[in-house]
């Protein structure tokens, strides 16, 4: 069982300590609550914007120094945005552990002085470039962006994605970036998790010198998402230079950790991953119309998501690829699971936990976001309790519920000719 | 009040050492590694088969890497559902590769069933069924891959970057081979290529984890030591093609909103004397983020969202390349600055600072990079695969501390050509060729397949 100890200091900041001594390393990892949903319309990708910020420099740190420190000692480091949170970690030799603290207090205590209008066009440069790479560059890269667009409505901030368009991301001023600082980064908006090669007093009495005195924020803007049924089906076609057509489906689910969103997690592994699953099995397997398929939820905390998506093979229409997907989800609503295919995804579950935990890092990330998204980070210590519970039954009535209740999104990717 | 004003200094250093490697060569040449590893209830096993691509010939390139996907369809009695099935239900997973220098099967696995699953790793490479009907379904899923692969401005970049420094031979064919040469790969070339290349003394099996390294090795050697020795393949030659003066190459890509660029010319291998220094250079020159070509395109310019160096150590010489995914706008701006910093890195003009903090990043991250099983396992699999002294982790801090500035200049002119480098761009032909003039570079246009127009 892992040991933690969990602890607010005065400022309202969240602090998880997991000591480990099996490396002379120690993660610092720093979860806070605001993402790409606390975006409003106009101004979208923000949040992932303010985070290249966070890494241009604080008051006690010049541009580019925050890599420079912790690089130089033999640290590694990185920060990324979602829609819920954003998160910044670097895993450094356990002896500098106060270095750590000193970096991360300082963006989180002394940002706003060292802001320059420069830096924020090179950052804006930097992510319309990440943009470009990673969604407009590449084949596929908007179906997750038109996939939700679809399935949210746009007063529903997961109608977007965290990168945001260009058009948002060129509007961004120098007054967006510090009231987002003012609003959502201070200590009671955040989880400090440590894990790794320090003693338990020495890093208290560290993170209350650091962090002790930044001052909590006021009351957080009123923050209410109330998602609207889809009522049916929504369906896109959408042409692109690919050479093969691929579909995308989406089907909402509660929140992460919700019982319905284990199963569905249940669910997905039971549907892809490996030869014995059933989509790989009847789609690339036995009918060979498909070359990949995928099945997989998303850690989201306001609204769930089981994506589903499957490449045709060429010259195979992909119409006969999604009715074979829709035989094998409608199989598991009437007939269910077997119990050895339920207990192979549960143990899938147990061994990629194991993984996540195994190093400080991972371990670290896990723990920042199971205090952040259930607000206790013992959590993390029954995670997979509701896994090892669910039965074959629940995992049939969560897809009827869910996927059978004709509430789905539907994206077929073509090539530009077909 | 807290002094926030400098940086706190560190306290004292905790030691690290690498997990103590219990090490067997049993009787048919199978070399065993095998660490320890306690700190989860997971086990990492690898199998490294020392061919790979580097094997194949232009004719049947893509074999190693479509033997190695032919595994997992099937041995020891069970198909390929049944080992996925068995394996699923010991928490394991199989994963079997090729990249230029070898093959590689893998297992992950909860430790407490690691003995169950070595059964089926055994007979996966030992006795792979390869089923002459998963051929065809293997081989149509790759000609669909290298299909796909024709809209991938990255993977157009590397192929052609690759095809023109080494023509057809090793390290110049794609590992995934081509829709010709995979047409034409047959069931006897998949059973040659497993008979010749996957055999005990081509091959070491290496474990870390929550394992009894005792205990683990009686089990290895009673699943692997019947396994007839074979005869070892003499090792193919790479042959790079000499470039005279820099060009470039253009590869239109008449969507693109984004130049992928390489830039770089055949490198060293990895048994190089120069390794160290040449490691300590290329990471203050491109290979981390706060190196020089990073800044200047990243931080500097906002060109891009990562510029990186890479020397590929192989046990042949792999390419030295530089590359970066930049807009359109800048394409010819990005090309003069990583041209600026490749002339500059050869001057010697190198701070006393910049030289400190990237040898203490070297030193420093290692026990970072090796925290799980699967980590360690393939730290072994490296140190075998370049037959790295036994020593070479304890070593490694020493060897990089001994890197002074003088050698940075001279590895840095020794293995850095700007004046003989190839310039491959797959990009907005209509957009930047005019402005690609002025570098004053000869440009030629090829297409995605390497026809030059």
């Amino acid at each position: 069982m892992l040991d933690l100890t969990e602890y607010r200091l005065d400022n309202g900041l969240r602090v998880v300590l997991n000591e480990d001594h099996s490396a002379p390393l120690v993660a610092i990892n720093l979860w806070y609550h605001v993402g790409s949903k606390n975006e409003r319309p106009g101004r979208t990708g923000f949040a992932h914007l303010f985070e290249h910020m966070l890494f241009s420099g604080s008051a006690h740190v010049g541009n580019n120094e925050h890599f420079r420190y912790v690089q130089s000692v033999g640290g590694v480091l990185n920060g990324t945005t979602f829609f819920d949170r954003t998160n910044y970690f670097e895993t450094l030799p356990s002896n500098y552990l106060a270095l750590g603290l000193w970096l991360e207090s300082d963006r989180m205590g002394f940002f706003l002085p060292a802001l320059t209008q420069e830096k924020l066009d090179i950052q804006r440069e930097v992510v319309k470039e990440e943009r470009r790479q990673r969604y407009d560059n590449v084949p596929y890269g908007t179906a997750f962006e038109r996939l939700l667009n679809l399935a949210y409505d746009p007063d529903y901030s997961y109608h977007w994605p965290t990168i945001g368009s260009m058009e948002d991301l060129g509007a961004a001023s120098l007054d967006d970036v510090r009231d987002f600082f003012a609003t959502w980064y201070r200590p009671d908006n955040c989880t400090l998790t440590l894990v790794g090669d320090f003693a338990p007093s020495e890093a208290r009495e560290l993170v209350q010198q650091y962090f002790g005195d930044i001052p909590a924020g006021g009351a957080f803007p009123k923050f209410d998402l109330q998602r609207q049924p889809l009522g049916g089906e929504r369906r896109e076609v959408f042409r692109s230079p690919i050479q093969l057509p691929r579909i995308y489906r989406l089907y909402h689910l509660p929140g992460m950790g919700a019982p319905e969103w284990i199963h569905a997690d249940l669910l997905a592994t039971i549907l892809s991953g490996d030869k014995a699953s059933r989509l790989e099995k009847a789609l690339v397997l036995d009918k060979q119309i498909a070359t990949d398929v995928a099945a997989y939820v998303l850690p989201t905390e306001s609204a769930g998501m089981l994506m589903l998506q499957a490449t045709a093979k060429e010259n195979v229409p992909v119409g006969e690829v999604e009715a074979a997907i829709d035989a094998e989800i409608d199989r598991v609503a009437g007939s269910g699971v077997t119990e050895e295919e339920l207990t192979r995804a549960k143990t899938r579950s147990e061994v990629e936990f194991a993984h996540q935990l195994e190093n400080y890092d991972t371990r670290a990330d896990v723990i920042g976001m199971m205090a952040t998204y259930f607000g206790d980070a013992t959590m993390t210590q029954r995670w997979l309790e509701p896994y090892q519970a669910a039965t074959a039954a629940e995992i049939a009535a969560t897809t009827r519920a869910h996927l059978g209740n004709g509430e789905r999104v539907t994206i077929h990717f073509l090539p530009e000719n077909e | 009040m807290t002094d926030r004003t400098t940086a706190p200094p560190p306290g004292p250093p905790r030691p690290y050492h690498f997990p103590h490697v219990t090490r067997k060569t049993l009787g048919n040449g199978l070399e065993v590694l095998i660490a320890e590893n306690h700190a989860a209830p997971l086990a990492s096993v690898r199998a490294l088969v020392r061919s790979g691509a580097d094997h194949d010939t232009a004719e049947v390139a893509g074999l190693a890497s479509l033997t190695a996907d032919l595994l997992d369809e099937g041995a020891g009695g069970r198909d390929g559902v049944g080992i996925a099935e068995e394996l699923g239900l010991l928490g394991g997973s199989l994963g079997t590769g090729a990249d230029w220098d070898a093959s590689y099967i893998s297992i992950d696995v909860l430790s407490r069933n690691a003995g169950a699953a070595m059964e089926i790793f055994a007979d996966v490479v030992r006795r792979a069924d390869l089923p002459a009907a998963a051929l065809e379904r293997v081989r149509s899923e790759r000609l669909m891959e290298l299909l796909q692969q024709r809209d991938e401005p990255a993977v157009i970049a590397a192929k052609r970057f690759s095809g023109l420094l080494y023509g057809t031979g090793a390290y110049g064919n794609s590992i995934g081979g081509n829709p010709e040469s995979v047409a034409r790969i047959a069931m006897e070339h998949v059973r040659g290529f497993y008979g010749q290349h996957y055999i005990p003394n081509g091959t070491a099996i290496i474990a870390a984890g929550d394992l009894d390294a005792a205990q683990f090795l009686a089990t290895i050697e009673s699943l692997f030591g019947d396994w007839p020795r074979g005869q070892e393949p003499p090792r193919p030659v790479v042959n790079p093609q000499r470039v005279e003066a820099s060009r470039i190459y253009l590869i239109d890509r008449p969507t693109a909103v984004q130049s992928e660029i390489r830039i770089g010319h055949v490198g060293v291998a990895r048994d190089t004397a120069d390794y160290f220094p040449l490691s300590v250079m290329n990471a203050l020159l491109g290979g981390v983020f706060n190196s020089r070509i990073n800044l200047n395109l990243r931080e500097r310019h906002g060109y891009t969202y990562g510029a990186r160096s890479t020397f590929a150590f192989r046990r042949q010489p792999g390419p030295f390349v530089v590359s970066a995914p930049v807009r359109n706008e800048v394409t010819r701006e990005s090309i003069e600055e990583v041209f600026a910093e490749l002339r500059r890195i050869r001057t010697g003009d190198v701070e006393d600072r910049e030289l400190a903090d990237t040898k203490n990043y070297l030193m420093g991250v290692f026990p970072a990079t090796v925290q799980s099983s699967g980590d360690i396992a393939g730290r072994l699999l490296d140190m075998e695969l370049y037959g790295l002294p036994h020593d070479y982790f304890d070593r490694y801090r020493d060897n990089i501390a001994a890197v002074g500035k003088d050698d940075i200049a001279a590895v840095a002119r020794k293995y850095i050509d700007p004046d003989r480098a190839l310039i491959v761009i797959v990009g907005n032909a209509q957009q930047i060729r005019e402005p690609l003039g002025s570098l004053g570079m000869p440009i030629h246009e090829m297409d995605i397949d390497g026809k030059v127009a």
